[in-house]
């Protein structure tokens, strides 16, 4: 089953569409790897806007979002939004080691710290298994200040991979 | 409402600004800045530049003044026209008369639309639109004779004979052939109209969009707001806009002005406000 991280921005939903989209480029990568995920989609997101950005995502690559017996997972999340001066949280010197963290083991936030640094990394537990490094990334930038990262892991490389420990081991 | 003027199609949503482009030595705004033909084609070439979807060529003030034959007035505008029309193809081009004569002589030249300022005074514009397959915008003055100022004129509702006149010229351009999409109906600010009638007008031009007709709204600088903010000619762009918002945020369709730029931004700003247009931009709390 395929994988897909994506990020919760809000700039994705149709309802807050521009003339000239701002966010054009992570749209691409978002529609792009919510397209690998087959018809039936599974979303996972901390909260309801980031399962509102998941089902539009997956609504406008013409699949249905499912709770079970699904083709693929859509995984809603994103690194620290205090990355720089004009990020919305204003830059926390802290927050691009924890991002530089976050890459290598998107499962090992501290969820304290998450929260203080504006991150939204509680849908990154199901990403348990799964490392960028493995992963086609689509996208992995901070346009305004906060992290974003789109992702695809296919059938095969999350197949081989073993649960990686966490945190707590 | 889709509009179809001359060879050009706007959306229904579409906002347009017509901009006014005078040959004429004497118009109130300008006085004669582009009476030279060069001076005129090099404000058309800035309002293009600056978004004009529609520039207004008027050969004859409405105010009144030193009479102009049609002989004259087809002499400052026809070869005009078609000089624009061969340098900006995409550009709507719309000629300020009255009269069926110049009117058919600005058609073959290129024009898109006939303006007529002053309420249907010559009985066949409407024909020479159909003929030509122009748009021709139906105004409000009250019955009053081509270049002549209101006196003592008032009526019963303003809004309510505004509407009824220029639905009747509507129907009437329809009746003579004229394309539905291409009749454009305007309660022409001022004309016929003291400054409480223009006040009310504007203050009441939805009722206008409610007929269905698109509406244009000629406001630009007009002697009523330089009344109500006690402003010389020169001063009058802030209260041009004010009431530029009041209309927008009705329905108007069509500016004609002679701030293009500013115009411009209040019309996208209010149609925005409206729920009509999507920021151009947005991303702020939303990224």
């Amino acid at each position: 089953m395929s994988t897909a991280l994506v990020p919760g921005v809000l700039a994705l939903l149709p309802e807050y569409a521009s003339i000239e989209d701002p966010v054009a480029d992570l749209r691409a990568a978002c529609l792009a790897a919510t397209g690998r995920l087959g018809p039936c989609v599974r979303v996972v997101a901390s909260g309801a806007s980031g399962a509102r950005v998941g089902a539009a995502l997956v609504a406008a690559v013409g699949g249905t979002v499912v709770e079970s017996g699904e083709t693929g997972t859509l995984v809603v999340a994103n690194g620290s939004a205090r990355r720089t001066e004009k990020a919305p949280g204003h830059l926390d010197e802290r927050a691009e080691g924890f991002d530089v963290a976050l890459r290598d083991d998107l499962t090992s936030a501290d969820v304290g710290l998450a929260a203080e640094l504006w991150a939204d990394v509680a849908a990154l537990a199901a990403l348990a298994g799964h490392v960028l490094a493995d992963a086609e990334v689509l996208f992995d930038d901070l346009p305004f200040g906060v992290q974003y990262w789109v992702a695809v892991w296919g059938l095969e490389t999350v197949a081989e991979q073993p649960p990686r420990p966490t945190k707590a081991d | 409402m889709t509009l179809q003027l001359g060879r050009h199609a706007f959306g229904d949503n579409d906002t347009l600004m017509m901009a006014i482009v005078n040959r004429t030595p004497d118009s109130f705004f300008d006085k004669g800045a582009t009476w030279a033909e060069d001076a005129a084609f090099a404000r058309v070439a800035d309002v293009v530049a600056q978004g004009a979807e529609i520039v207004d060529i008027g050969g004859i003030k409405a105010a009144p003044g030193v009479d102009i034959s049609p002989a004259e007035e087809k002499a400052r505008v026809v070869d005009f026209v078609a000089r624009v029309r061969a340098e900006w193809p995409g550009l709507v081009i719309s000629v300020d008369t009255w009269r069926a004569e110049v009117g058919a002589a600005v058609c073959e030249a290129g024009a898109d639309v006939l303006n007529d300022a002053w309420g249907g005074a010559d009985p066949e514009l409407v024909d020479v639109a159909a003929e030509w397959g122009v748009g021709i915008i139906c105004t409000h003055t009250g019955g009053v004779t081509p270049r002549t100022r209101p006196y003592r004129i008032e009526y019963d509702d303003v809004v309510a004979a505004a509407i009824a006149d220029t639905v009747a010229y509507a129907e009437r351009a329809l009746a003579a052939g004229v394309a539905r999409e291409a009749i454009v109906i305007d309660p022409a600010h001022d004309f016929g109209k003291n400054t409480f009638h223009s006040l009310e007008v504007t203050r009441r031009i939805g009722e206008m969009v409610e007929t269905g007709w698109p509406v244009l709204v000629s406001l630009s600088n007009k002697d009523f707001v330089g009344e109500t903010l006690g402003l010389d000619v020169g001063d009058r762009l802030t209260g041009t806009l004010a009431a530029t918002a009041v209309c927008a945020l009705a329905g108007a369709r069509i500016y004609r002005v002679h701030q293009v730029v500013e115009t411009r931004q209040t019309v996208d700003m209010v149609w925005s406000i409206a729920g009509r247009r999507p920021p151009l931009r947005a991303i702020r709390g939303l990224q």
